[in-house]
């Protein structure tokens, strides 16, 4: 039988990630992807002339070599970073909502963002600035408490990171109030709210802070080519490293016993004997699905939680320029009500829903497709499962419907005329992200940031987590205690690589 | 640095804080006992629209011209797909595991009742095999339908010119049943080219299907015939029977393709307006040589032998190696693999993502091999 140190669930970015540390780690190690390519999410795919990007808008916490961010040292430590071509992405955000007549362009840079924010919203600088100072200070305990693996001292964490803890168990919208920060300015801040699909009632501040920051503090960086490049980076340096990587196998059962893990079953019937799994794909799938006899305690805490939103995105190839067609951004959301309680709740049927997170590549990348083309993606969120009630027979004629309204949108938002040049296009439904990563319902960013279960509790329950599930099994993904997000996932791959690194030391 | 506080005093922050913790405890604790779920709804659907491989029974066997057959099969599990669209049917062939793509001639409401309909014309390896000597109760594995040769009512013309050379009738023979199903909402306007009349299938199933939506015209090259055009479909013959904007759609030969593009020119059609359906690369006119690939497959290695002419995914399937492959035409990505040594050609454009040249990627389905190989590849799933 093939034994291996540990065995890495999925290719998508936390195992990838995992993968590379243990093996850094010394581990022997094996990563099985169901999918024929590795990356989950981070992939690319090919239209005519046109290769699309499959998820990643922006990198955010990249930087540059003498500004660098968390995910660039990370890239750097994992002996990736060079292997990949980057270009910068130019602008953070266009944010619109025409019936509350908000049209807001807002820079990278900490600085830059304040003095725009004050333009559009005169006497909010000071609340902003102050947002950005208790962001900053966020990063920073974050910092601390991945130094320490989750077990922060709270005395420490007082004396040093005080407005962090003052402010750490609040919503954003609690935060922003308190602040005294102008509506509007709120309303402008808090647009990137979608990117997390929680609503700012309920998504915890330091979760959504930690983000705002990571993207306005040192900007987004985007792969030259596509996200596909950074995946086949990683696989490379596993291989470099040691590790076996196999595609289109899945893992179909993970075995256990009364000392926890004992092996993985792979689609072939394979054994593999291993005493750790990192699994990249979600808790559902792996207590539901790929374990017996799961113990109550787990079955309770894994139904506790709730699932965030379904995806959907259109993919649009365009035989003219982004000038030629009036297309001005890179990253815009449209929304209907700048109240993310209100929109959260209309995005829960097809019907209703019409957000959109859009993206124009060549506003960033002016040659990514060829001369006199551009290529735009159109993301939103399902908070309700209501995808499910499509049956087969009906399935393309809702496509048909949300992607004419995307466009509609986009052109009564922007102005641009997109429609009638329309040279290729690709819909990705729940149905598509089900099939892709295997996630229940199409969900595409794990567990919902809600207050009780975001960012801080996971983090500080990590160890307590561990503990209360199967010894030698760990989670890496958009799922687990970073949440979700590009640079979430790597970083969770990174924290579950490491520990388990630490597992197999400690529990042989 | 200013002091954040939301409550009057401090400390009531801190307080709060400290119980995030024992309140995500709790909740834990407190989730449902009911047994998690072992699928979803939207992953079932998913299933049906991507079934992914499975046993298909023979049922049926129909001749339509006499070098061409319509092969029925009924799958274990219903499917469901977009008129247009191919799937790829596989079996052994004396010792050696081959597949192919074809489209499907049936519609698509069919597949939800597990029928499939495949039109063979006879005319290499496996489509021989098919006619002579498959037979009902035969057994083979079908794929997912795959493949975007379809309609799409936002990108498209609601007029869709269809242009189909000889066995390239079928994405449209299955476009023309949706369309009068009404799972389909444009018109076609269906050019069906042929040598003569004998070599015309489907002609009293389509002139059934033909009414307001659907005009099918036949275009004889070889035979004059009243009630026929002649020649080949030109820009002037379309202008004939089609004024309005329209998509043009083709599906046939190579040579059909080149002849069409300069008509397309004459039509003045943007690229957008004109879609055609990629062909099986075939082998190519080289001096026959041999070479050897070392396949990584899984655990395991092997080495087989290669001729120059053959792409590397024919080298495979004649050693018997079952391996994934699905348009066998370079462009679904579905034959992705690893170059660990050695030199391929590729067959016409490149059409690999752009990070798999850097990665040392490629699809051996529309690449020769150059010299001796070392590869791996993925195991069919
Ligand atoms: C349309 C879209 C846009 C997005 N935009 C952004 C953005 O701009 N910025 C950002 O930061 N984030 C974005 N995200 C989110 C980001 O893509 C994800 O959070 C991240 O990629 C998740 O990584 P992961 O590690 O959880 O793995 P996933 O991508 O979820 O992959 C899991 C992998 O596990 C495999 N797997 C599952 N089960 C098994 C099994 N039993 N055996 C073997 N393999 C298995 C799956 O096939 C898959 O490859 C976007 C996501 C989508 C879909």
């Amino acid at each position: 039988m093939k034994q291996y140190d540990a065995v890495v669930i999925g290719a998508g970015n936390g195992g990838l990630t995992a993968a590379i540390r243990l093996a850094q780690g010394g581990a022997k190690v094996l990563l099985v992807e169901k999918h024929n390519l590795p990356g989950g999410f981070a992939t690319s795919f090919r239209r005519g002339r046109f290769e699309f990007e499959a998820s990643l808008h922006e990198l955010n916490d990249f930087g540059t070599p003498d500004n660098a961010g968390d995910v660039r040292v990370l890239f750097d430590e994992l002996g990736v970073t060079d292997k990949i071509e980057w270009f910068p992405i130019p602008d953070a955000y266009r944010v619109i909502s025409q019936a509350e007549k908000i049209d807001a362009t807002m820079p990278f840079g900490v600085d830059a963002f304040v003095e725009k924010m004050e333009r559009y919203v005169p006497g909010s600088r000071k609340s902003v600035r102050r947002f950005f100072d208790l962001a900053e200070e966020v990063r920073l305990a974050q910092a601390y408490s991945n130094s320490v693996g989750g077990k922060t001292d709270p005395k420490y964490m007082v004396e040093h990171y005080g407005n962090f803890v003052r402010c750490g168990s609040y919503s954003v919208n609690e935060v922003l109030r308190a602040l005294h920060m102008p509506k509007r300015a709120r309303e402008i801040l808090g647009a990137y709210w979608c990117y997390l699909g929680a609503h700012l009632d309920d998504m915890s501040f330091a979760h959504y802070a930690s983000m705002v920051n990571r993207y306005i503090l040192r900007g987004a960086m985007s792969p030259k080519s596509r996200s596909h490049e950074i995946s086949l980076a990683m696989v490379e340096r596993i291989r470099e490293l040691g590790g076996d990587v196999l595609m289109n196998t899945a893992a179909v059962s993970i075995l256990t016993g009364d000392d926890g893990v004992r092996g993985v079953v792979l689609d072939d019937g394979t054994e593999i004997a291993t005493r750790h799994v990192v699994a990249n794909c979600s808790p559902h799938v792996v207590y539901g699905q790929l374990i017996e006899n799961v113990p109550e305690r787990i079955v309770r805490a894994t139904n506790a939680r709730k699932f965030s939103g379904r995806g959907f995105t259109m993919f649009l190839g365009l035989d003219k320029s982004a000038d030629e067609l009036g297309i001005e951004n890179h990253n815009y959301f449209l929304y209907d009500t700048m109240d993310s309680v209100a929109q959260y709740d209309k995005m829960r049927t097809i019907e209703e829903n019409s957000v959109q997170a859009t993206v124009c590549l060549n506003r960033a990348q002016p040659d990514c497709s060829p001369e006199g083309t551009c290529m735009m993606y159109f993301t939103t969120l399902y908070m309700e499962d209501d995808w499910a009630r499509i049956k087969p027979q009906a399935y393309f004629k809702a496509k048909e419907f949300v992607a004419n309204r995307m466009i509609d949108r986009f052109e009564k938002d922007t102005g641009a005329k997109i429609r009638d040049h329309i040279e290729e296009i690709s819909v990705a439904t729940p149905m598509t992200y089900a099939r892709y990563c295997g996630h229940p319902q199409g969900v595409i960013y794990g567990y919902e940031s809600q207050y009780w279960d975001g960012l801080m509790p996971r983090l500080q329950m990590m160890g307590e987590d561990y503990k209360n599930g199967i010894r030698g099994l760990r989670f890496a993904s958009g799922w687990s205690m970073r949440l979700s997000g590009y640079s979430s996932a790597y970083f969770a791959g990174d924290i579950a690589g490491r520990q388990t690194v630490g597992d197999i030391k400690r529990e042989g | 640095m200013f002091t954040f506080k939301r409550q009057m005093f401090g400390f009531m922050d801190l307080l709060r804080f400290k119980k995030m913790i024992p309140k995500r405890r709790k909740a834990l604790e407190e989730g449902s006992s009911k047994p998690l779920a072992k699928s979803y709804r939207v992953n079932e659907t998913a299933h049906v629209l991507h079934p992914g491989y499975q046993k298909a029974k023979l049922v049926a066997i129909r001749e339509e011209t006499s070098d061409t057959k319509t092969f029925t099969f009924e799958t274990e599990r219903p499917l469901y797909f977009r008129a247009g669209q191919y799937v790829t049917l596989s079996c052994n062939v004396g010792g050696s595991f081959v597949s192919r793509p074809y489209a499907i001639s049936s519609a698509p409401a069919a597949a939800l009742d597990n029928r499939v309909n495949i039109t063979v014309k006879k005319c290499g390896f496996f489509s021989g095999y098919l006619c002579d000597e498959a037979k009902e109760g035969d057994v083979f594995t079908l794929g997912d339908p795959s493949g975007d040769f379809c309609y799409d009512g936002v990108r498209d013309s609601k007029t869709v010119v269809g242009v189909a050379g000889g066995s390239g009738i079928t994405p449209f023979y299955s476009l023309a049943q949706a369309i009068a199903d009404g799972s389909e909402d444009c018109s076609l306007v269906l050019f069906y080219g042929a040598r003569t009349e004998k070599d015309l299938a489907f002609k009293t199933e389509l002139d059934a299907l033909a009414g307001e939506k659907i005009k099918v015209v036949y275009v004889l090259s070889d035979e004059v015939c009243a009630g026929y055009e002649h020649g080949f479909v030109s820009a002037e013959l379309i202008k004939k029977y089609v004024s309005d904007d329209f998509t043009l759609m083709a599906c046939g030969p190579e040579a059909m393709y080149r002849f069409l593009d300069g008509e397309a020119e004459k039509l003045a059609l943007p690229r957008r307006r004109f879609r055609k359906e990629a062909n099986c690369v075939g082998v190519r006119d080289v001096k026959p040589a041999d070479c050897s690939i070392t396949v990584h497959i899984g655990f395991e290695t092997y080495t087989v032998k290669a001729d120059v002419r053959e792409t590397v995914l024919t080298a495979l399937e004649r050693a018997g190696l079952r391996v994934p492959s699905k348009c066998r035409a370079g462009g679904c990505g579905f034959c992705h693999s690893r170059l660990v040594s050695g030199e391929f050609s590729i067959a016409g454009e490149d059409k690999r993502r752009l990070a798999d040249a850097k990665f040392g990627y490629f699809h051996p389905c529309c690449s020769y091999p150059d010299a001796d190989m070392e590869i791996e590849v993925p195991k069919m799933k």
